[in-house]
């Protein structure tokens, strides 16, 4: 599987994927696989276990059974090539308070292997309309501002999967429309793969185009969000089939 | 290809390194602590040569006046005054470089930068050389600054500047300086990396540089039985020295439990190399530099080994960087 | 109310890692302080029964044992280095402590929206500060006086009781100082390592910059118990010289000697002057920290 080419392998693929923390089994065999050029929203309640699943996918840390790809690749044994294809925005997304927003990209496009980083660095800045953020130092910045350069910084190299750790935790209503938009553009113009862990049900069902429900480490429903939609139709809202998928239905 | 790469994120690692480390204003206080005091103290070191040399001429010319025509060579040796830096270097420099290791991990945790980090396509060690060669490159331009001031005190103050060879022995304790402000710099990685809370990991590698920069040579010192009566206990005994060594030679254990516990001690290693390249030592005044090298051999292997044990450890420090804190958003 | 915020300040003191790991320095470093007194003891007199036995062979005349003339306390001549050093670094860390927990855990906010004024939590503050320290030089006294027990052999005479008594009381008066000094700047920082750093620097000041300028003492002169002014013929120092009386570390080095008897007797009214420009460091430091404590903004978070 891991000599499959990155470009025709499903973007995420879990398989049997556990991880335990002490004595606590937060991941409980997880079978997943998300096509290309999709936007996966995935749900589930606090300490579901939807964070681990990203911690894994994104190779900061290993899972105790099983196996997770991304492209094909598997990320115990390739994290280095993983890492070249991925994006990641963190929760409570951080960088070097006392360097610009530039500056910031510029390091992290370097590190990224990026031929021209500064060039890469304004383009991208430029694309998610927040140049007027290059010359500021990230320690002035509000939390949308923060968000906005933490997804210029998750890009920059071009991902074709980016992973959202819940990305409108924190943002006012015009942020949270800012970032719908920002997924939109880069998963229809860039082609870029999103796998999203979120709370915003409302969010979920304006962006994203499948769906899965984590459960106590168990994934318990997954589809995409027109069959969702389709199998419930009696609920008028993502909220109320997401209570009735919790619950079992 | 893949040479160049790694090189390029090495540096691009160091260079970030230096920046943060070049706008902390912890760090520029306590720089600037240590090129005040070592200024201070080689003025004051200048300013007492100065007037010394000025007592030497009076007494040459007063011997030359009364017909005496062989007089005392001047007894002072201009590096020597160079003693007060190179110890402020030894105890101030260790802590600056101990701050600089934790902030070189403070910073990637408060800033929650680590995450972003570890998902770059680089390695451990890639990391460990960027941060070390940073750090390295700041503890050097320290001691370009802290050597061209003490350059120009003596030069400007003592009225005497230093010849070739001279300035080649300070430039060699300089240097001497890098391995052992980099075993310090290690140490506050390693402990910052381990520790819980950052705070602590700084307070435990105080406890050390207390430890060794200060308590061990000191206990060293005092168990000096020579030093445990004013004057010198051999002089209070009216022993000369033959006497003397008959006399030491039944205490061997003794004398070596107090220089193991000297040698364990880094400091001291640091310290008797400088003061051996900086005439700090009568004894020696007339080597040449080669053999007084071959002499301070021993120390410059503390040094090294110290600078390597350490750097080993920092390495595995960023390999097993604490797993992240379990689950997401509260 | 005074009481219970110098209780819980005991509390948070007892249970953090690094007061513990200094406690334990400083214990064992006043445990070493008098092993190395007695091992010295003990080689000395061997190498002066081996001195003996050689000169009779030589047919010369015996000296006198120098040890017989130096006073029973002199064993302990390094614990007024220790306290400097050591003692001052831990003090300077509970003061730290004392003045930074509350702002790091937000736990400040919930004490100020209680019916406490500011005055009081600063004296309670200052309570837990001085019992934290008094409690670790008591615990230094108890191991300092059973080496002198172990060492001469004989129960220290109510003389030297006393001595040691003054020398721990001045000491404590010592290490407030740095503890003080750490509580300002624990008030006034917003990043918590600035906060230890710069008290460390006002600590490597007083202890090494100062005696070296007031003295000429080279910062590892000043780290040895008898302190003799580098003699210099020069006007720098006879103008600096001025200075001395008010370089704590110097005044505090040779009061201990004096009271412990390591450096040559002085009247005891000189010896009480030089504890002058101590308390009164002390005092200031106090009134300053009242005052700091008074005006800051504890809605504000740290860095």
């Amino acid at each position: 599987m891991t000599n499959a080419s990155p470009l025709d392998s499903a973007a995420i693929e879990l398989d049997g994927l556990r991880h335990r923390y002490d004595m606590d089994d937060v991941l409980r065999g997880i079978n997943l696989s998300i096509p290309r050029g999709e936007v996966f929203g995935f749900l589930g309640h606090n300490g579901s276990g939807k964070t681990t699943t990203v911690n894994i996918l994104t190779t900061l840390i290993r899972p105790t059974a099983g196996s997770a790809r991304v492209c094909g690749l598997d990320v115990e044994r390739e994290p280095m090539r993983v890492r070249q294809l991925i994006g990641y925005l963190p929760s409570d997304i951080r960088m070097y308070d006392h360097m610009t927003a530039l500056e910031n990209l510029e390091f992290f496009a370097r590190l990224s292997g990026v031929e021209r980083p500064r060039s890469a660095a304004l383009e991208t800045l430029d694309y998610l309309d927040c140049a007027d953020l290059a010359g500021k130092r990230v320690g002035t910045f509000s939390t949308g501002m923060r968000q906005r350069i933490g997804i210029a910084q998750a890009v920059l190299h071009k991902p074709v999967v980016l992973f959202l750790d819940e990305p409108t935790a924190g943002l006012d209503p015009s942020g949270v429309r800012h970032l719908r938009e920002t997924i939109q553009r880069l998963n229809s113009e860039l082609g870029v793969t999103i796998f999203m862990n979120t709370h915003q049900l409302s969010e979920v069902a304006k962006v994203c185009t499948s769906i899965g429900v984590l459960n106590h480490g168990e994934l318990i429903y997954t589809d995409s969000i027109e069959n969702t939609t389709a199998r419930f139709p009696d609920e008028a809202s993502l909220e109320g089939i997401y209570v009735r998928v919790e619950a079992g239905a | 290809m893949i040479g160049s790469t790694n090189s390029r994120i090495v540096v691009t690692l160091a260079r970030h390194e230096y920046r943060a480390a070049a706008r902390n204003r912890v760090l520029a206080a306590l720089v600037l602590v240590l090129v005040a005091i070592t200024t201070v103290s080689v003025l004051i070191g200048a300013i007492d040569y100065h007037s010394q040399v000025a007592d030497y001429q009076r007494y040459v010319a007063a011997a030359r006046s009364s017909g005496v025509t062989q007089t005392a060579p001047l007894p002072l040796q201009v590096l020597s005054l160079l003693r007060g830096a190179f110890e402020y270097l030894e105890i101030i420099g260790a802590i600056i470089a101990i701050v600089l290791g934790y902030m070189s991990i403070a910073r990637e945790r408060t800033s929650n930068t680590l995450m972003l980090l570890q998902t770059r396509p680089i390695t451990s060690m890639q990391r460990a050389l960027g941060s070390a060669l940073g750090a390295l490159a700041i503890i050097a331009t320290l001691l370009l600054v802290t050597g061209a001031i003490a350059v120009l005190c003596l030069g400007v103050i003592g009225g005497d500047w230093l010849a070739p060879p001279e300035l080649l022995k300070l430039t060699l304790a300089l240097l001497a300086t890098i391995p052992y402000m980099g075993a310090f710099y290690c140490l506050g990685v390693v402990l910052t990396a381990h520790a819980r809370s950052l705070s602590n990991g700084l307070m435990a590698a105080l406890v050390i540089w207390l430890a060794v920069v200060l308590i061990i040579p000191q206990v060293g010192d005092t168990m000096d039985p020579d030093n445990q009566v004013p004057g010198g206990l051999f002089q209070s005994l009216g022993v000369d020295k033959p006497t003397e060594l008959k006399v030491l030679a039944k205490f061997t254990t003794y004398e070596k439990v107090r220089n193991d516990l000297e040698e364990a001690s880094l400091a001291k290693h640091y310290e008797r190399f400088t003061f051996g390249m900086t005439d700090v030592k009568d004894k020696y005044r007339g080597f040449t530099l080669t053999h007084l090298l071959h002499e301070k051999r021993n120390d410059i292997a503390w040094l090294a080994a110290y600078m390597l044990v350490l750097g080993a450890a920092l390495h595995r420090s960023y390999q097993r960087q604490p797993a992240l804190p379990r689950g997401g958003t509260p | 109310m005074v009481w219970n915020i110098a209780r819980q300040q005991l509390l948070t003191l007892r249970r953090s890692g690094t007061f513990i790991a200094i406690l334990a320095t400083m214990l064992l470093m006043t445990a070493l302080a008098g092993f190395i007194g007695w091992m010295s003891h003990h080689t000395i007199i061997k190498v002066y029964d081996e001195t003996v036995r050689l000169l009779t062979a030589q047919g010369k005349p015996i000296p006198a044992n120098p040890f017989d003339s130096k006073p029973e306390l002199a064993l302990l001549s390094n614990l007024a280095i220790y306290v400097p050093l050591i003692g001052a670094i831990l003090a300077t860390i509970v003061g730290h402590i004392a003045m930074m927990e509350d702002r790091a855990s937000g736990a400040a906010r919930l004490l100020f929206s209680r019916p406490i004024s500011r005055s009081r939590y600063v004296i309670g503050k200052f309570l837990g500060t001085t019992i934290a320290l008094a409690g670790v030089l008591a615990a230094s006294a108890v191991l300092s006086t059973l080496s002198l027990v172990i060492v001469n052999r004989n129960v220290p005479a109510a003389g030297e009781v006393g001595r040691l008594a003054v020398f721990f009381g001045i000491s404590l008066v010592y290490m407030l100082v740095f503890a003080l000094v750490g509580m300002a700047f624990a008030i006034t920082s917003r990043n918590r390592s600035f906060a230890i750093v710069a008290a460390l620097g006002v600590w490597l000041v007083l202890t090494f910059v100062v005696p070296q300028v007031t003295s000429g003492l080279r910062p590892t002169t000043s780290l040895n118990p008898i302190t003799d002014p580098v003699s210099t013929s020069q006007s720098f120092f006879q103008v600096t010289a001025h200075a001395r009386p008010i370089s704590v570390s110097e005044q505090y080095k040779r009061v201990s000697a004096s009271v412990l008897q390591t450096e040559p007797a002085e009247s005891p009214s000189r010896s009480a002057l030089r504890v002058v420009p101590i308390l009164a460091l002390a005092l200031l430091l106090a009134l300053g920290v009242g005052g700091l404590v008074a005006r800051h903004d504890y809605s504000r978070g740290l860095q």
